[in-house]
């Protein structure tokens, strides 16, 4: 797509972008930024990033997508792979830091259970996430959020598969009440605004 | 609500992720990030395609290319008398042996400078 403009790429399927992408057109690849961004650097925030690092991390994932774009075969979606990529990096910075153990033993921000019963005021995913340690958020995050197995979520923190499944269990129980609250009463439809 | 009903749910949740106030900025500062990483590479690659072109220019310079050109055309010449005597078909050896193979050498490189300017003028 020779003299390709920004709007020219956004009619187009994240595999279309990427192809040109792969071939080196900055512009689609930009149009895929635009498009997934935000929900990469969500994912981050849910992780435990601060906004800041949040960002920064995400930056980084786009970047080493752009430069790993051939590896990409269409067979998930682009979002999940540069989720994926994302939530590695974000682990390896804290491994870097040091500060995945501290991470580990830190306790949640909110008391659990500290909203239960409220059923009038419902509770978004980012609210319910608080309430879980930060391991289970992580681990919590990666399955739900990257699309990690546990098998890899274990890889990637360096963690027993045991451990990880506990956290996993342990945060879905926490997540199920808090979200749920009094009467069972599902929330739909409302989504995290970090 | 089920296990895997909820599981589903938190899912489409983690993926229904609501688009930032700043995304555009964002991806903004994604582009310029890349096209800086471009940049520094074409310099580098053109940094490196110079440096190795002057090595090479002074290497050839050095080794005395062109006297030794001039001795491979006279040697060209006794072996193609010498083949002259066996076969007639030995002028085409003789030329690109001698002088001829320089002046075709460098008809291909001037070619190859010409797709490296055009390359360049599409990227700039």
């Amino acid at each position: 797509m020779a003299g390709a403009t920004q709007s020219s790429f956004a009619s187009l399927h994240d595999v279309e972008l990427c192809s040109f992408a792969a071939a080196g057109e900055r512009l689609a690849f930009g149009e895929l930024v635009r498009r997934h961004g935000s929900a990469i650097r969500h994912l981050l925030r849910r992780m435990g990033a601060q906004p800041a690092e949040a960002d920064d991390v995400a930056q980084d994932a786009l970047l080493a997508a752009f430069e790993r774009i051939t590896e990409f075969r269409g067979e998930g979606t682009f979002a999940g792979w540069v989720k994926r990529i994302a939530a590695r990096q974000y682990l390896r910075r804290l491994q870097r830091e040091k500060r995945l153990s501290a991470f580990a033993a830190e306790q949640p921000e909110t008391e659990e259970g500290a909203a239960d019963g409220d059923a009038e005021h419902r509770i978004d995913l980012d609210e319910a996430l608080k309430t879980l340690s930060p391991a289970e958020r992580l681990c919590v995050s990666m399955c739900y959020g990257a699309g990690l197995s546990h098998g890899e979520a274990a890889d990637a923190l360096n963690l027993p598969l045991g451990t990880v499944k506990s956290h996993v269990k342990r945060g879905l129980d926490k997540l199920r009440t808090r979200m749920a609250p009094a009467g069972g009463a599902a929330l739909e439809g409302r989504r995290g605004n970090v | 609500m089920s296990e895997v009903d909820f599981e589903r749910r938190l899912e489409r949740l983690f993926a229904e992720a609501p688009e930032m106030p700043d995304a555009q900025a964002f991806a903004e500062r994604v582009e310029r990030r890349l096209d800086r990483g471009w940049t520094a590479r074409r310099w580098l690659i053109g940094a490196a395609g110079l440096a190795g072109g002057v090595i090479g220019a002074s290497q050839l310079l050095m080794a005395n290319v062109f006297q030794r050109a001039e001795a491979a055309e006279q040697s060209a010449r006794v072996i193609g008398q010498g083949l002259a005597r066996v076969t007639p078909t030995n002028d085409m050896v003789s030329a690109l042996s001698g002088g001829y193979g320089l002046w075709v050498a460098g008809a291909l490189a001037v070619v190859t400078m010409g797709f490296v300017l055009s390359r360049l003028i599409e990227e700039f």
